[in-house]
């Protein structure tokens, strides 16, 4: 038969050696891409690393490596860390702004604190980023935070995202601060539009 | 003392005992169960408080926590599922001898071997599945030594899985001819793989996310890994990902489960799409930067 049977085991070349908390932290710093990579996949168990995470991560070239690290933040998971992934919200790089989102979408509980102040902050698209976190919340909680967008928000685009997001998970709750926004938008070609179809999905779920 | 394990919630297992026993589990294994599958949770948990005879739930967590007589082994086995059956996802398959292969052996001495891996592999269906369609469907068969390793987390599926015995379910989408040509009957409804495919396939334990028993297993060209990353969740998922991406060759590639997708996993590898199925491959040259 040519299927050979031979030991699974490899020589493992990818598995950091028994280094140490501080020479792991060192390594976040390596010359070495596969050094950084292995610290960062070793660390991720204790809130005191977020900040040397959140360093290595400014500065760190490799996508491999940036992955690894978003990782080990998430796998904090506590409110620092995702503090220190909320930065890469206004990164001019779409991939680090999608790597962020995602890595935050992971940590809705620890984002949560966050949600207010990123809803209005000063740039629309890191308001229209943050909605996207708001997806991965409870309805209730979404929904809520969703109307206070649709009774406050002055840029339509931003608006369209938040009722973008009510039709897929808003409440009945909504549908009066839909019905409102159709009213400050009524001049807005495809604002009114998207909100009665929010307003229909609602609805209907609610057997209304 | 939990109830007979019919179903039902167990007399006196509260919603936090439930609660500490998913989170211990899921620190251990990846997986994650939530309140709705407090069924299938209470179940397993009444299984393993009878067997090991704890009175409590206290009790039993003790127990597990100290691993008394391998009560964690015992635990993760009766949590997974290993529900499957020769040429699952058959596409794959031909995936992999009409295209893969190609690509794996373009320039691979034959004196190299092709490493093939079958992670979580359950009962064995999968890996023998691969040994059987490489010897149909892969003409180089004879010129290439290729090693075929079968990887699970649950020690009894792997007892299993090295007997190599199984129903006539377990053989439903195999063609008859290859059931009388890599099979013999044991009973009515019982069928012993050849020896000597059994023998050229080699059963490890393995933990997807725990960094140190993954990279017990490096070098390998294919990976399959399906129908388990469902069970994880996101963080879980990524730290898999990234062990994965550690035991594969530059240039290897991964095939997961028709519902499951790395895209939305990891970024680390990339899509390929063939006519058969779409995998996805740890880059041959990686980006040293943006």
């Amino acid at each position: 038969m040519p299927l050979v049977k031979k030991s699974a085991s490899q020589p493992s070349g990818g598995l950091p050696a028994d280094d140490d908390h501080a020479g792991l932290l060192q390594k976040l710093s390596s010359a070495e891409p596969d050094a950084r990579w292995n610290a960062a996949r070793a660390l991720g168990n204790d809130p005191k690393d977020v900040p040397a995470l959140a360093a290595a991560l400014a500065i760190e070239p490799m996508p491999r490596v940036r992955e690894a690290i978003m990782t080990a933040l998430i796998r904090i998971g506590d409110e620092s860390s995702a503090a220190a992934l909320l930065p890469y919200l206004r990164s001019p790089d779409a991939a680090r702004r999608g790597a962020a989102i995602e890595a935050l979408q992971s940590l809705p509980g620890a984002t949560a604190p966050f949600m207010l102040a990123l809803l209005r902050d000063n740039d629309s698209d890191v308001r229209i980023l943050a909605i996207e976190l708001v997806r991965g919340m409870p309805p209730a909680e979404a929904t809520r935070l969703l109307c206070s967008v649709l009774e406050q928000e002055r840029h339509p685009n931003v608006c369209a995202s938040a009722v973008d997001a009510l039709a897929e998970l808003g409440t009945a709750e909504a549908l009066p601060a839909l019905q409102t926004c159709a009213q400050r938008f009524a001049e807005t070609p495809f604002l009114p539009f998207a909100i009665s179809v929010a307003i229909a999905r609602i609805s209907d779920a609610n057997g209304g | 003392m939990a109830n007979s394990g019919q179903g039902g919630h167990a007399s006196h297992v509260t919603p936090e005992d439930v609660r500490r026993l998913c989170e211990f589990l899921y620190r251990r294994t990846g997986m994650l169960f939530s309140d709705d599958k407090r069924y299938y949770i209470d179940r397993r948990l009444n299984e393993r408080m009878a067997a090991s005879g704890s009175s409590s739930f206290q009790s039993y967590f003790a127990l597990l926590r100290s691993d008394f007589d391998r009560e964690i082994e015992h635990l993760v086995n009766a949590f997974t599922v290993n529900e499957t059956y020769f040429f699952r996802e058959e596409h794959q398959l031909r995936c992999m001898t009409s295209d893969l292969l190609r690509a794996v052996t373009r320039d691979r001495p034959p004196d190299e071997p092709i490493r093939i891996w079958s992670v979580p592999c359950s009962t064995g269906e999968e890996p023998y599945s691969i040994g059987i369609w490489l010897m149909e469907n892969f003409p180089e068969v004879d010129n290439y030594q290729i090693e075929i390793v079968g990887s699970d987390i649950d020690t009894r599926a792997l007892a299993s899985a090295a007997e190599g015995i199984y129903g006539a379910r377990a053989l439903m989408k195999l063609p008859r001819e290859l059931v009388a040509r890599y099979f013999e009957g044991v009973t009515a409804d019982a069928y012993r793989i050849d020896p000597g495919l059994r023998d050229s396939i080699h059963f490890t334990k393995v933990n997807l996310v725990d960094p140190r028993e993954m990279a017990r297993h490096r070098n390998f060209d294919i990976v399959f890994c399906r129908n388990v990353l469902i069970y994880f969740d996101d963080a879980s998922r990524r730290i898999a990902a990234e062990n994965l991406f550690d035991c594969l060759r530059p240039g290897g590639f991964i095939c997961l489960g028709h519902s499951e997708t790395m895209s939305r996993i990891s970024s680390l590898f990339r899509v390929c799409r063939y006519p058969d199925a779409i995998v996805y491959q740890r880059p041959e040259i990686e980006r040293d930067q943006d």
